[in-house]
């Protein structure tokens, strides 16, 4: 290594004098703007090495900056899809809680437009493990509940009581293949009897061929059966064909029994209006509910059912 | 001490070039002072007798001296360290006294002349006059294009390269090589 320098001295001796030479002839030459020519040599020396290490701490800066970043989006992500999470049961839970409310509601108002009649509010808290065609109501012989007691939605019929225990019941449902009502065609008053198939649909039954009926029609209860009071609306008639000897017409309930959830239970055979006039209403409505009658009054006039549409279908 | 004297002082052994079997050349020493005393003189001469002498002639710029006096020790010494030094000391003494140059124009120029001289005497002989002038007219325009570089790099200067001034001028410098090596010659010390 001594060997080398001691060579290679001369070289090193002229390169440091002529570097030492030029650095004094730029610091006394001045440029025609005024400034040394050893300030613009070492601006110009210097400016691209502050401009790499001004862009080398950028890339670091922004690198670390976008690491940090990245780092807490994604912890932050994963803390708000946790929050979703819980928001969405949170939602869900609330959903189902508004629609109860809203169910509830509406029994209370149907319950208070009616409030000549005595009925009971149940709830449903299973259903018939066999056919599927009776639910059970956490009402039984504790609460008044008897055998053969008619059981309603602010909708239509729901069926009867079968089976009474002492905190429960059996409650019968019209689509049930021992299921029924007597039943008479709203426009015509025609009577006859509505009998469960086992399926979502009731048939007419006793209806003879030559009677008129439509596709959308009204069936009401004709209080022949002893259980359920008179006019209270069973369904809508969905087809009709003639039969042999009677016609054949099927029927979708009222109630949405594959729904049923809070039902009432009608504690008397009592005859009274499905849909009271405006003014009993009111009445009835007077004192502390008074919203409640209100809106039980827009619910019964809301409560004309809705024909059958395109779904029926006419057999000839 | 100035590095002129440190130049003096020290013995060089002749530089070997690797790769190329070359003659054994004679290093000249010189009498103490000879060096100093020489560059001195030659500067004097060069900064107050074309002021003085040759008050606004020509002739007074077309002579040299410090470059020859630096040709030739650098020629006869084969020492490049020691050469490019003494170029270095008399080029910048030169722009000092010469006040018109920034300092290290004309040392630039004089310590590459002294550091190739030193660089070829370590190479060829350069005892025969003929050669000697031949040097003297060569280095002169090596001088020349130097300062011309360094004017018009460093300084923006708008110089030319070549004129008819500065060829009478590098014939001059070759003309006057020849008596002032020869004086020169005399401050060597003898050999036995």
């Amino acid at each position: 290594m001594l060997e080398i320098a001691t060579r290679r001295r001369p070289y090193v001796l002229l390169a440091v004098s002529l570097v030492f030479q030029i650095l004094l002839l730029a610091v006394q030459v001045k440029r025609p703007d005024g400034a040394r020519l050893i300030r613009v040599w070492a601006v110009e020396l210097l400016t691209p090495a502050e401009r790499a290490g001004s862009w080398a701490m950028d890339l670091i800066h922004g690198g670390w900056t976008g690491y940090i970043s990245l780092f807490r989006a994604n912890r932050e992500n994963q803390r708000l899809r946790e929050q979703v999470g819980e928001l969405t049961m949170r939602n869900s839970e609330l959903e189902s809680r508004a629609a109860e409310a809203r169910r509830l509601a509406a029994l209370f108002d149907f319950r208070e437009a009616h409030a000549d009649a005595p009925m009971l509010a149940a709830r449903v808290i299973g259903g018939d493990a066999g056919a599927g065609r009776a639910v059970y109501l956490n009402r039984g012989e504790r609460d008044g509940v008897q055998p053969n007691m008619a059981v309603i939605t602010p909708q239509g019929v729901v069926g009867k009581v079968l089976e009474v225990y002492s905190t429960t019941s059996q409650v019968l449902l019209l689509t049930d293949k021992n299921g029924g009502a007597g039943a008479l065609l709203a426009n015509s008053r025609t009577q006859g009897a509505a009998r469960g198939s086992g399926g979502p649909l009731l048939q007419l039954d006793y209806v003879s061929n030559d009677q008129e009926v439509a596709v959308g029609e009204r069936v009401l209860t004709s209080g022949m059966d002893k259980i359920f009071p008179k006019d209270l609306p069973l369904g809508v008639v969905v087809e009709t064909r003639p039969g042999n000897p009677f016609k054949q017409i099927q029927v979708r309930p009222a109630a949405r029994l594959d729904q049923l959830e809070e039902v009432l239970i009608l504690l008397e055979r009592k005859q009274w209006d499905w849909e009271p006039k405006p003014a009993e209403a009111a009445e009835a409505a007077k004192g502390a509910h008074g919203p409640a009658a209100k809106s039980a009054t827009s619910a019964t006039a809301a409560k004309a059912p809705a024909p059958a549409g395109g779904e029926a279908k006419v057999k000839p | 001490m100035n590095p002129t004297e440190i130049a003096e002082n020290v013995s060089a052994p002749p530089i070997p070039v690797r790769g190329v079997r070359e003659p054994r050349l004679e290093v000249h020493k010189f009498r103490t002072g000879a060096v100093v005393s020489a560059s001195f003189l030659a500067l004097l001469l060069q900064a107050f007798v074309p002021a003085h002498v040759w008050k606004g002639e020509l002739v007074g710029d077309l002579i040299e001296l410090p470059l020859l006096v630096t040709l030739y020790f650098g020629l006869s010494r084969r020492n490049p360290s020691r050469g490019l030094l003494l170029g270095m000391v008399i080029g910048m003494a030169q722009d000092g006294l010469s006040g018109a140059n920034p300092i290290g124009l004309f040392g630039i120029a004089k310590t590459l002349v002294g550091y190739l001289a030193s660089t070829i005497g370590a190479r060829l002989d350069v005892e025969h006059p003929v050669s000697r002038m031949v040097l003297a007219f060569a280095f002169f325009h090596l001088h020349n294009l130097v300062c011309v570089f360094t004017r018009r790099w460093l300084l923006a200067q708008a110089v030319p390269l070549m004129s008819v001034r500065v060829l009478v001028a590098s014939l001059v410098a070759a003309l006057l090589a020849w008596p002032l090596f020869a004086l020169l010659d005399k401050l060597r010390q003898d050999e036995d």
